[in-house]
């Protein structure tokens, strides 16, 4: 780590839990802005229930669009925190510590907003909800587990489950020192959560230890969630879907996506909670550099699905392409999306300086996510317009304004979420970072003084 | 096998002087031991030429008769090409694991030079692109797929033979000035004009990530391009797009298997200072860890085959796993990633040296069976029609020839592993030496810490 | 219920086919189908538990068109049966793909694994129709003309052709009042009743002295997208083209 800071604990407490401690006006703006935009989606949602989904665009044949492309595209933005948080730790990388724990709350509040798009876009989600739980609800009937739509909310429910003990265990000393900060219920409150933490040597090592344990076991979560998402569309007889690198495909662009969205959010936080002594230009150095191989493994991949795809050479393989790729409005779209998820971003982080700037950073990863939502939305729909070898009732999709809502209010229920998030808990782990300040050292050689860090005793 | 050299313990504990006296008295001393190693692989690999002298006599027309020699080939593309891969990735993550393993994986980039040598009459079993399903778009542009593919097979071992050398230049510049006899001669003219000048230091580090860099995409378009033209595209109806991306990871983990084992020889025959438990460990980890991936690539290609229930996917579902082959593939899938796992999920397998040396081992095996499973399959089925095929035709069983290439290829493999064991020395001089200026010991309260330099 | 097992397939024999549309005429009639108006065909939503496909050849004035009737295919081995995840939809004893309407969630993932696209999906509840505009008619309600055997949809589920199940069922159920078994030809769905020329043949393929099996022996026969190894239980009799 270059620009190194010395920080004393007291600064780090001020510091970090400044933003749980006080509430600026702006806080209030946003959320009520946020909470007003939700509200008129429930409005939306409402109708559509009552009504019926005519309201959206889908029709014969393409009966699953925009709703559906939200859903992947929440759970790819949730991968990011297993990402970071548990493969950075278990590879003791310094530079995960301000990172990991607003990766972790993207990815609990994303799965959540996932969840819900499978219920929304069914036709009776009064019913969906308890008829795919694995009980007999009616009639002695069990859910259907040969279906890719049952192996769904059990990945999604793992991981979010995993997830949510992810960060609650790590966060436990940061809720002790919250208890011991305040007064009254909120006193009560963080007593209750961090579980009687005192800081003893042994419960430090038990957290080591569970944090090592827990990043290891979520691992396989994370790699499987995303594949059976993808095995929602690999299973079907649709020809473009049905290809055998749909899983780790999926997966890579979930980390693309979901590392991308991380990177956005820290710079989003620096600015709005001050945080500019711990979230540093090295930290968007090392999230650049990271992105660089995964955005070109997630290219060889995309070249590979693409180039396989055609690989047959019959008509029901190459007429969703032309379809993509030629006309309108696919065509704009995966230009938009080609230039925006890889050929603009991808190459500029080549660049040092690029890296290093936040704002440039901001830039290039909100233009990757748009770029990767127009890619789900250019595998589903297009996919299944032309997805039958009897051309008759090949179709066209519009997207509806109700659909375009309901996109705008996930974005809006996931910042929400992670806003409320930081009033209650501190977004930047607190002893994580006195952890790295304890750890920081330096090695003299020759002339030279070299950065370097104190390995913990095996 | 060493001359009177001093024994320097655990490497990160010893002084610069002694461990250049040690490794370099191990290169110079060629014992009975290694002569007996490399007759044994000279003959192995006279008898694998004979093998393949035999099956020329053949001819070309019958493509189900080179099945097990393309597996071979691809066994040996796979485990060879896939080694040097060790060490630049533990170049891009800036690991310090990758200083003493350098040595041992790079080594494998000097056998590519057979890997290509081998290539070259596969080519005559690749039937035109006209009227099958290809990676070319139907398209023969610049004469492919036979040009591309030599192209990319050629450039991927020239890489790797060029970043071995890159990497070595230190070293054999440190064979001239202090070694003796003939060698320093060759170790002078190789090492060209190295002269440890800061700048020419800069160099090295640029190019060695530049190398790194093309040396990985080289692998990744090689195994690709190759995958696909050997063996998917000549069976029809075989579209598994995770063909070669499974090829790839297979391709790692050989790599980093034939990397384990290597320097469990090497400790076995006397670097027991420089090979430590913490290698193996890092290496058992990565190991396991593509395992995993293994097994959930093999997994996605078994779903979405099995799922859809069509005619001509049953059938290649029945070619390359459930069919006549399947107990090559249960062999493969068992050695290759399942018993990785069940190995390695426990402490002490995976914490020692002998637990990642022997699962390595069972790997290598795995990888080869593995290897056998898709291009045998795909020699015997190989049609020039785009229709998919209906039935897995019966299993093929290798002849005397092929068990003769079976061995006689990976030994002479081998064979030019050890020698250029000897051309160069064995563990990378100067990547070592430079981890003793990054280490140090620290007090830490009551404890003694370790604090490793992380130079930008 | 005694007697032999059926197995429920239907002739399709396109050399007969004028595209006169009849067939979809009746299946709608019997079976309460909505009406499409050219919005909704506009808007890719029509239902057409049976479509008459038109497919164009050469150019004006040497014009040709062949017609292609095409309805569920109630296939032995569907694609629309796994992945629902309620068991919404299954292959009944006697060969028939039912869609259970009130199982049904709407997920529409078996729409998307139908090949033969045969599936519709309820976008809005459709009943009771709105009164008509014509002041003499109203009152008089445009509900009167649905068949009370056959269910109303409710917005949000699929239905596709059932091969007039209830017509199925309540022959079988007379056939078992009189203590005899169902007799070949008895049973019609609405679109093989109503087809002047005589396309749709259905029957028993499990009797082999019934008109469906003799006809599933012509050589002109195929199944729809036979390299899917659905396993229809529609067989299809090739045109005879004069002109070849």
């Amino acid at each position: 780590m270059q620009d190194r800071q010395k920080l004393t604990d007291r600064q780090i407490n001020d510091d970090l839990l400044r933003p749980v401690e006080r509430t600026p006006r702006a806080f209030w703006i946003v959320a009520g802005l946020l909470v007003l935009e939700l509200a008129g989606a429930l409005v939306v949602l409402g109708l559509v229930f009552y009504w019926g989904l005519g309201f959206l665009g889908i029709n014969r044949p393409v009966m699953w669009a925009v709703l559906i492309t939200n859903f992947v595209f929440w759970v790819g933005i949730s991968h990011a925190g297993v990402m970071i948080s548990s493969i950075l730790r278990l590879t003791h990388a310094e530079w995960r510590r301000p990172v990991t724990r607003a990766a972790e709350v993207l990815t609990v509040f994303a799965l959540i907003t996932a969840a819900l798009f499978p219920v929304i876009h069914s036709g009776r989600p009064w019913r969906t909800i308890y008829w795919t739980l694995p009980y007999d609800f009616t009639r002695g009937i069990w859910p259907n587990v040969r279906s890719p739509l049952i192996w769904d909310p059990s990945a999604i429910f793992t991981y979010l489950t995993g997830a949510a003990l992810f960060i609650y265990t790590i966060m436990i000393p940061d809720l002790a020192i919250l208890r011991d900060r305040a007064t009254g219920v909120r006193r009560r409150f963080y007593a209750t959560l961090c579980l009687g933490w005192r800081g003893t040597a042994r419960q430090w090592r038990f957290q080591g230890i569970a944090g090592i344990l827990i990043s290891a076991i979520i691992l396989p979560v994370f790699v499987s969630v995303h594949s059976i998402v993808s095995w929602d569309f690999a299973m079907a007889l649709v020809p473009s879907w049905h290809s055998t690198i749909f899983a780790p495909y999926f997966v890579i662009g979930a980390i693309h996506s979901g590392v991308a969205a991380v990177t956005t959010l820290m710079v989003i936080l620096r600015r709005f909670f001050r945080l500019e002594s711990y979230i540093t230009p090295d930290h968007f150095d090392a999230l650049g550099r990271l992105l660089i191989p995964i955005g070109l493994g997630w290219f060889y991949f995309f070249f590979m699905d693409f180039a396989i795809g055609l690989y047959s050479q019959e008509t029901v393989d190459i007429a969703p392409n032309i379809l993509r790729l030629f006309t309108p409005p696919y065509n704009v779209l995966f230009i938009i999306f080609i230039f925006s998820a890889f050929i603009i971003p991808v190459p500029s982080w080549f660049f040092r300086r690029v890296r290093r700037s936040p704002l440039l950073m901001l830039v290039t990863t909100l233009l990757v996510n748009v770029g990767m939502w127009l890619e789900r939305f250019l595998i589903i729909a297009p996919g299944l317009q032309y997805k039958q070898p009897l051309t008759y009732t090949w179709g066209g999709y519009t997207v509806s304004i109700f659909e375009l809502i309901i996109t705008v209010s996930s974005f809006c229920l996931v910042a929400l979420g992670v806003l409320l998030f930081s009033k209650v808990f501190p977004i930047i782990p607190v002893w994580d970072q006195k952890e790295g300040q304890r750890l920081q050292d330096e090695i003299q050689t020759g002339r030279r003084k070299v950065p370097a860090v104190i390995l913990k005793e095996e | 096998m060493s001359e009177a050299g001093q024994e320097p313990g655990e490497f990160w504990d010893s002084r610069p002087e002694v461990i250049t006296r040690d490794i370099l008295a191990r290169y110079q001393g060629i014992g009975p031991g290694f002569w007996l190693a490399v007759g044994i692989t000279a003959i192995l690999f006279l008898i694998g030429i004979v093998g393949f002298v035999f099956r020329l006599q053949g001819g070309f027309q019958d493509r189900a008769a080179w099945g097990y020699y393309a597996a071979t080939f691809a066994f040996l593309l796979a485990t060879v090409q896939g080694a040097p891969m060790v060490t630049i990735g533990l170049l891009f993550t800036k690991a310090h694991l990758r200083r003493p393993v350098s040595g041992p994986s790079v080594l494998f980039a000097v056998p590519g030079i057979l890997v290509f040598l081998i290539f070259i009459p596969l080519l005559s079993l690749i039937p035109p692109l006209q009227g099958r399903n290809n990676l070319w778009f139907g398209m023969a542009i610049g004469g492919a797929p036979y040009t591309w593919d030599t192209l990319s097979v050629g450039f991927l071992v020239l890489c790797g033979l060029a970043f071995f050398w890159l990497v070595s230049r230190p070293d054999l510049d440190a064979v001239r000035q202090l070694g003796r006899g003939w060698r320093v001669r060759l170790a002078g003219l190789l090492a060209g004009n190295w002269r440890g000048s800061h700048g020419q230091w800069w160099l090295l580090r640029k190019w060695m990530v530049i190398l790194g860099v093309l040396y990985f995409v080289a692998l990744v378009i090689t195994n690709t391009v190759v995958s696909i033209d050997v063996a998917m595209s000549l069976v029809p109806g075989w579209q598994s797009a995770i063909f070669a991306p499974y090829h790839i990871l297979t391709s790692l983990q050989g790599g980093v298997a034939a990397t384990i084992v290597a320097m469990g020889i090497m400790r076995w025959a006397g670097f027991r200072s420089y090979l430590l438990f913490d290698q193996f460990w890092g290496l058992g980890k990565i190991l396991l860890a593509l395992s995993l991936l293994g097994i959930y690539f093999t997994f996605a290609d078994f779903i979405t085959l099995w799922y859809g229930r069509m005619p001509g996917e049953q059938a290649i579902f029945q070619l390359t796993m459930f069919g006549p082959y399947l107990p090559v593939f249960l062999a493969a899938f068992f050695l290759s990633f399942f018993a990785p796992l069940l190995a390695m999920i426990w402490n002490q397998v995976r914490q020692s040296i002998a637990g990642p040396t022997l699962v390595a081992m069972g790997v290598l095996v795995g990888l080869f069976l593995d290897r056998i499973r898709l291009y045998v399959p795909a020699f015997t089925a190989a049609q020039v029609s785009l229709e998919p095929i209906r039935q897995a035709p019966p299993a093929h069983l290798p002849d005397g020839a092929d068990l003769m290439m079976m061995i006689g290829f990976p030994a002479g493999a081998i064979l030019l592993y050890l020698l250029a064991s000897k051309l160069v020395p064995a563990i990378s001089l100067w990547q070592i030496k430079e981890l003793l200026l990054l280490r140090t010991t620290r007090r830490y309260i009551r404890a003694k810490v370790i604090s490793l330099a992380k130079p930008e | 219920m005694a007697g032999p097992q059926h197995r429920w397939g239907m002739i399709v024999d396109i050399d007969r086919c004028t595209g006169c549309q009849a067939c979809v005429v009746a299946c709608w009639a019997e079976n309460n189908v909505t009406i499409n108006t050219q919005d909704i065909d506009d808007e890719f939503r029509g239902y057409y538990w049976i479509r008459i496909e038109r497919y164009w050849e050469g150019d004006y004035p040497n014009l040709k068109v062949r017609y292609l009737p095409v309805l569920c295919q109630h296939c032995g081995n569907a694609p629309c049966e796994p992945v629902c995840p309620v068991y919404a939809t299954h292959r009944s004893d006697d060969g028939i793909n039912v869609q259970v309407y009130n199982r049904c969630v709407g997920t529409r993932y078996c729409a998307n694994n139908c090949p033969y696209n045969v599936r519709f999906f309820n976008y809005w509840e459709r009943w009771p129709l709105p009164e008509p505009e014509n002041p003499e008619a109203r009152g008089k309600g445009f509900n009167n003309y649905l068949n009370p055997d056959v269910t109303i949809r409710s917005h949000g589920i699929m239905e596709k052709c059932s091969f007039c199940l209830q017509r199925i069922r309540r022959t079988e159920r007379e056939a078992g009042r009189e203590g005899r078994n169902v007799r070949d030809g008895e049973i019609q769905p609405a679109c093989a009743q109503t087809c002047p020329t005589g396309v749709l043949t259905f029957g028993d393929l499990a009797d082999p002295n019934s008109r469906v099996s003799q006809l599933a022996q012509d050589p002109r026969h195929y199944h729809l997208l036979e390299h899917l190894g659905t396993d229809t239980s529609v067989i299809y009799l090739k045109r005879i083209d004069v002109n070849v």
